[in-house]
């Protein structure tokens, strides 16, 4: 963990430098990760200020911080993920491969499975 | 596209390959930083919003002026990015992509003080 972090603030300039068009195609993926979490901190600022208050106790907030704490947490892995491809990219290895995508879909996935079932059964 | 190796580029056969490339991945990157930027301030909006409604007190007026802070250092940032991405080899930034992470991070954790309000 605090070596990955260290990682995240050590610029010593270790292998060669990628063709540019690369490392700016890894800033695009970078910022397209970002927007994501952009989306989710305002689906979640969304849930909160125009969601009718709902019949179970603090549902609404509870829903609100997941997308926040959703959102927060895909930007620093955004920037890991950035990090580890940067490095890979100037030692000439692997790409770094990652679970996080799939988690995210299936976890969104969910969240919408729940949400469809609450609105069936008229919960809200 | 022509020129003396860049001195960030320690791989001059790198720039023989980049010449072929005539900027477009440096304009699309830049585009992307606008596209971010505009996300940031859907957020920073909503963010605002409790600020204006009636009955507002100090606390919303507080996590309100810090939203518009994290935003208008979200924008600057991406509006520097976006002027070295004009130079003909634009090298990486690391700096300008973890500050931009924890901004974020930032205005999550703002959102939440939001919520909590």
């Amino acid at each position: 963990m605090f070596g990955q972090l260290r990682q995240w603030f050590d610029s010593s300039q270790t292998g060669k430098t990628p063709d540019y068009r690369f490392s700016l195609a890894n800033e695009r993926t970078f910022l397209a990760w970002i927007r994501t979490g952009l989306a989710l901190i305002a689906g979640g600022l969304a849930c909160a200020q125009f969601l009718p208050p709902l019949p179970v106790a603090h549902l609404r907030e509870i829903i609100a911080i997941l997308l926040l704490v959703l959102g927060g947490l895909v930007a620093l892995r955004a920037v890991d993920h950035w990090v580890r491809t940067e490095r890979a990219m100037r030692l000439g290895t692997d790409l770094p491969r990652s679970r996080f995508p799939a988690v995210l879909a299936i976890a969104v996935a969910a969240g919408a499975v729940v949400i469809i079932i609450a609105v069936l059964i008229q919960v809200f | 596209m022509s020129g003396p190796c860049p001195e960030h580029v320690r791989d001059p056969g790198a720039c023989a390959e980049v010449r072929r490339d005539p900027g477009a991945s440096a304009v699309r990157t830049r585009l992307a930083w606008r596209r971010t930027g505009l996300s940031a301030a859907a957020v920073g909006l909503l963010a605002i919003r409790p600020a204006f409604r009636p009955g507002a007190g100090p606390a919303e007026w507080l996590v309100a002026a810090a939203a518009m802070v994290t935003w208008a250092a979200v924008i600057g940032i991406a509006l520097h990015r976006a002027a070295e991405l004009r130079t003909r080899f634009p090298g990486p930034a690391p700096r300008a992509i973890r500050a931009y992470a924890v901004l974020v991070a930032a205005l999550a954790v703002l959102g939440c003080w939001v919520v909590m309000l």
